[in-house]
């Protein structure tokens, strides 16, 4: 599923790693959720904060409930001026990295339990 | 002891990520609430519908009736909608899976342009497939552009997770790549990949004599592919050629596809109603589409 923010999340290097844990599908399923409702919280948290007249949160999650993937959402954020685009790579970036550093756990939790069987 | 390793399934490495991970989204959705509850319970108040916060692990921590009413009334809604095309089709379309006839196609054609408001035909400028109601079956995605892979086809893991198993297709496309390289790949020709079918353009009446023509007609053709026994539709275009008549099905739909009209599980396979779309202004979408309220646009 597509948002407007997801130019800015870079999924590929995620997903990648996760398709060499031989999840099954339920469980593919469930952690691709929250992986992706953690950025969508993290987005929406910055977005919302972003946004100091409630006409304009209004309007945001309006369009929001509407169509994530609407370009009107970042265009908003964009008017409001203090770089907004770069702000939330730089969040999805770090939050990414934190991701990455459990999927590094996990492979090495692979590894080890595959050499005791 | 070391509880962080009492694993619960047979997978450790699911189990160590499921625990982190719900952690982390945990602390993530409650910094998000305590921030922004108020706000969003006030801004929320005259419709949820759509918000991924209904939807996500834990649930959404405000006003659950409100979200329970929501999520009812707009499950209701896409349940309404596609069952009223269903209704309108019921006893046009055969029960068994077997070629129509033209009275059939075009009493069918007519249904589907006054309910999806777009003109549809089993024909389009004299051309013709085999047939315009068959067996469908699960496809794979097809390489876009040189250097492309599945996993590039995910916009979120979630997309990952329910069109990533159907893996991709060692070969191109019929048309070859959608693009000539990443650069210059574009959102229209990635829509044209998700929303694909592949049609026995190779049966269709005259094919064999006017290869050339029936190639530029058929290239990224639009069709109108319907679910009868659900009502669910999808825009679609032709990108690949088959599957071969011993497969026993008669054309085969993208991920995407599949999921759009309810035939993803399972077998990965069904009925399906596939009609030519007149849309020479390229102005229809690709993707799912709904019936048409009386009076809406």
């Amino acid at each position: 599923m597509k948002h407007f923010y997801s130019h800015l999340v870079e999924i590929e290097s995620v997903i990648v790693i996760l398709e060499e844990l031989d999840l099954s599908p339920s469980q593919k399923n469930h952690l691709a959720t929250l992986i992706d409702s953690s950025f969508y919280h993290l987005v929406l948290d910055i977005s919302l904060s972003h946004l100091d007249d409630p006409s304009d949160k209004y309007l945001f999650v309006q369009i929001l409930s509407e169509d994530s993937a609407d370009p009107r959402l970042m265009e908003i954020l964009i008017s409001k001026g203090e770089d907004i685009e770069e702000k939330l790579r730089k969040a999805v970036s770090e939050l990414k990295d934190e991701i990455h550093q459990e999927l590094k756990q996990a492979k090495l939790i692979k590894a080890t339990h595959s050499k005791k069987k | 002891m070391d509880l962080g390793h009492t694993f619960k399934s047979q997978n450790p490495s699911y189990e160590h990520l499921r625990q982190k991970l719900t952690a982390k989204h945990k602390d993530i959705q409650e910094n998000f609430f305590q921030k922004h509850g108020d706000s969003m319970r006030h801004l929320t108040l005259g419709g949820l519908s759509g918000l991924m916060l209904l939807n996500t692990p834990g649930g959404a921590q405000l006003l659950p009736q409100q979200v329970a009413l929501a999520q009812s009334q707009d499950i209701k809604k896409g349940e309404d909608v596609t069952k009223q095309l269903a209704v309108a089709l019921k006893g046009s379309v055969p029960d068994e899976v077997r070629p129509l006839t033209a009275p059939e196609e075009d009493k069918i054609g007519k249904i589907l342009s006054e309910k999806l408001d777009m003109k549809v035909s089993a024909s389009l400028q004299g051309v013709k497939l085999n047939r315009s109601y068959g067996l469908i079956g699960g496809e794979q995605h097809l390489y876009r552009y040189p250097g492309d892979n599945v996993f590039k086809h995910s916009d979120s893991a979630s997309d990952w997770a329910m069109y990533g198993p159907a893996g991709i297709a060692p070969g191109l496309g019929a048309w070859g790549y959608f693009a000539p390289s990443p650069e210059a790949f574009t959102d229209k020709d990635k829509e044209r990949e998700k929303w694909y079918i592949a049609v026995q353009t190779f049966l269709s009446p005259g094919f064999a004599e006017n290869v050339g023509k029936y190639r530029d007609f058929f290239k990224f053709r639009k069709m109108l592919l319907v679910n009868p026994n659900t009502g669910q539709a999808v825009v679609t275009d032709v990108a690949d050629a088959g599957p071969a008549d011993w497969t026993g099905k008669h054309l085969g739909g993208s991920p995407e596809v599949m999921e759009a009209v309810g035939l993803a599980g399972g077998p990965r396979k069904g009925p399906v109603l596939y009609f030519f779309i007149d849309d020479p202004n390229d102005q229809i979408p690709l993707g799912p589409v709904q019936v048409q309220r009386k009076g809406q646009s």
